[in-house]
């Protein structure tokens, strides 16, 4: 027979299909929201585990691999809301000694300060940090230049300000060469940093304004004692560093037997941690719920054939006469149900990309939607088709066309 | 074409044995149009059903269009009958969710004859029949006369050699039930052997050749 032939029958096929769907409409829909419900679940789950993964790239890789944070206060001692302030000026020193240690960042940050421009307000933090600051977490600017080292001496009234920041005093405005009033300091603002984004979890990068560290430590807030953390590089691996810091810490802050840390050290490898177990709870929840909308859709849709089979034995009879064979039959339903799941997955894989801009608004989570997710889906959805369409197709098959017939 | 040799059937209720068939045989040669005649429970819907390849009967030969039916597996069979057979029912049995077209095409779909534009022959079919302007009627948009001369057009699109009805003019009027046999005739005319089951003596005269069944056995044989 000539391929021509093959093709036409099958569009007949397929045709015949469609209409049967579109007679069962009302049933069909009620089958693949089920499944639509899955897909979505499917779907979420692997942008958003693709996109935290990239994002934690991302701050790993702008961080460094090699960086080492230390801040103020312990873990247990936060909870407990004990003093925060414990990182000595001291002990900046006292790091920068520490064996692979090759550069060393301190940072005081002032929480909770108003800035003002005309009669906007603006409340957030204010970083105060040496010149080094930028090119050492990669940050570009969209306009303006970094403070000099002879800003940093002077303690100059002199910031730059992030996206947000921008955002909100400015509203579009060019702000450069402008002065802002940072707590009472009236300061002119001579950079704006690209936009950065909230990184996992973590709070909004470009929500900030950051100024020289002798000018926050002297004129914003009375602070010449302590810091807030302090960015370490290092040339060894970084659980050994970890080990000296901890060490050194501990001697210069007296801290003897089993006395809590009262600092806190972090490393790029926790970021990565922490998004491994944001990405397993998010697995674990939403694929346990997508697992079971699609068992029980399967089922749904396996209990709505046996019905549909039980309505159409005389169809199934005529065809039989006509020449289809049992293993057409069965054949044929399957093929129906795998329809109808692929639509349901296919409404799933679209309305998780009209959904995906609200979750990411509305958690901050970024999603990656790829050829993988799609693939993902439509690879489930027609196992869940051919799955639940399984046994009553095979049902079908097995009905004898004159008893169908007969009726 | 058809070779009845000493078909018994019998269904088993039970212990029971229950004879419908008791050894008919029975030759049917190409071109003929036989009314096939009996009283509900003579057996001729069961000999219709064996004769029809839907069936099997419990002893006895059959051989159709030179083979013999007895070796063939459910596959085999399914394709002869989309081969050789065009069924026409009491109760039409047009599929409710397809239009006229699409249901005259439903043996083209098992088809391997590869019947060229299988699509235009269907429209061809219904316009013989009067249907032009039904093409894309739902069955229950149609008459009881216009829906069994769609089933019958769906008989013929494949092209087979053999019409077999059962009381095809059960479910109509006795005017509209004689147009339908005026139809048959027509197509016997026209060289396709017809097989016509009923149970109503006023058909006979459409035959060329009535056989009647009574319990289970052929009781006359007149060709005219």
């Amino acid at each position: 027979m000539a391929l021509s032939q093959k093709i036409l029958q099958l569009r007949e096929f397929i045709e015949e299909v469609l209409r049967i769907l579109y007679y069962y409409r009302g049933r069909v829909i009620f089958s693949f929201s089920g499944v639509t419900l899955g897909i979505l679940s499917i779907c979420v789950i692997v942008t958003t585990i693709d996109g935290a993964n990239k994002k934690a790239q991302e701050i790993f890789e702008a961080l460094g691999p090699d960086s080492i944070m230390v801040f103020g206060g312990g873990e247990r001692q936060r909870a407990a809301r004990i003093r925060v302030n414990t990182l000595k000026v001291e002990d900046a020193e006292l790091l920068g000694r520490v064996e692979g240690i090759y550069d060393l960042m301190p940072v005081y940050s002032a929480r909770n300060v108003i800035m003002r421009y005309k009669d906007r307000n603006w409340q957030t933090q204010v970083v105060g940090a040496p010149t080094s600051y930028f090119s050492s977490l990669v940050w570009k600017f969209q306009a303006g230049t970094p403070f000099t080292d002879q800003d940093y001496e002077k303690a100059e009234a002199v910031c730059v300000i992030g996206a947000k920041v921008h955002e909100e005093l400015f509203r579009g405005e060019d702000p450069l060469g402008k002065a802002i009033v940072v707590g009472k300091l009236p300061t002119r603002v001579i950079g704006l940093l690209e936009e950065k984004g909230g990184s996992t979890g973590g709070p909004n990068m470009d929500d900030r304004v950051v100024m020289p560290l002798s000018t926050v430590t002297s004129r914003i807030v009375n602070e010449k004692r302590f810091l807030s953390a302090v960015r370490l590089k290092t040339r060894r691996d970084i659980d050994g560093t970890i080990e000296d810091i901890r060490a050194t810490l501990r001697q210069s802050h007296g801290l003897k037997g089993n006395l809590d840390d009262d600092f806190t050290l972090r490393s790029s490898k926790d970021i990565l941690a922490f998004v491994t177990v944001i990405s397993g709870s998010l697995l674990l929840f939403l694929g346990t719920a997508a697992v079971v909308a699609l068992v029980v859709s399967g089922f749904v849709l396996a209990n709505l054939f046996y019905l549909t089979i039980q309505e159409r034995r005389k169809d199934i009879g005529i065809r039989r006469a006509y020449g289809a064979t049992r293993k057409g039959i069965l054949l044929s339903f399957l093929f129906e149900s795998v329809v109808i799941t692929l639509i349901g997955g296919i409404a799933g894989i679209l309305l998780s990309v009209v959904l995906g801009g609200t979750f990411e608004k509305l958690f901050d989570i970024p999603m990656m939607f790829s050829a993988k997710v799609v693939i993902f889906a439509l690879l489930f959805s027609f196992l869940t088709g051919l799955l639940s369409g399984l046994k009553p197709a095979l049902t079908a098959s097995r009905i004898e066309p004159i008893e169908a017939i007969r009726g | 074409m058809i070779d009845l040799k000493n078909i018994k059937k019998s269904y088993f209720v039970g212990d029971r044995e229950l004879p419908i068939l008791k050894g008919i045989d029975l030759t049917i040669s190409r071109g003929e149009f036989v009314i096939l005649m009996g009283v509900s429970g003579s057996g001729k819907t069961t000999l219709m059903n064996i004769v029809g390849l839907l069936d099997k009967q419990t002893e006895g030969g059959y051989t159709f269009a030179d083979i013999d039916v007895n070796a063939l597996d459910d596959e085999n069979l399914a394709e002869m009958r989309n081969r050789y057979i065009g069924f026409v029912f009491q109760q039409f049995f047009l599929l409710p969710y397809l239009d006229a077209i699409e249901n005259v095409l439903i043996p083209i779909v098992y088809s391997k004859k590869g019947i060229r534009h299988p699509r235009e022959k269907a429209k061809a079919l219904l316009a013989k029949f009067g249907l032009e302007h039904r093409v894309h009627n739902k069955p229950s948009q149609l008459s009881g006369g216009e829906q069994q001369r769609v089933a019958i057009a769906r008989a013929l699109v494949n092209d087979p050699e053999l019409i077999l009805a059962d009381e095809p003019t059960g479910a109509l009027d006795s005017k509209t039930g004689g147009e339908i046999m005026d139809l048959f005739k027509m197509l016997n005319d026209e060289g396709k052997t017809i097989i016509v089951v009923t149970h109503d003596p006023k058909l006979a005269s459409y035959g060329k050749r009535l056989v009647r069944i009574e319990d289970g056995a052929i009781s006359e044989d007149i060709t005219a």
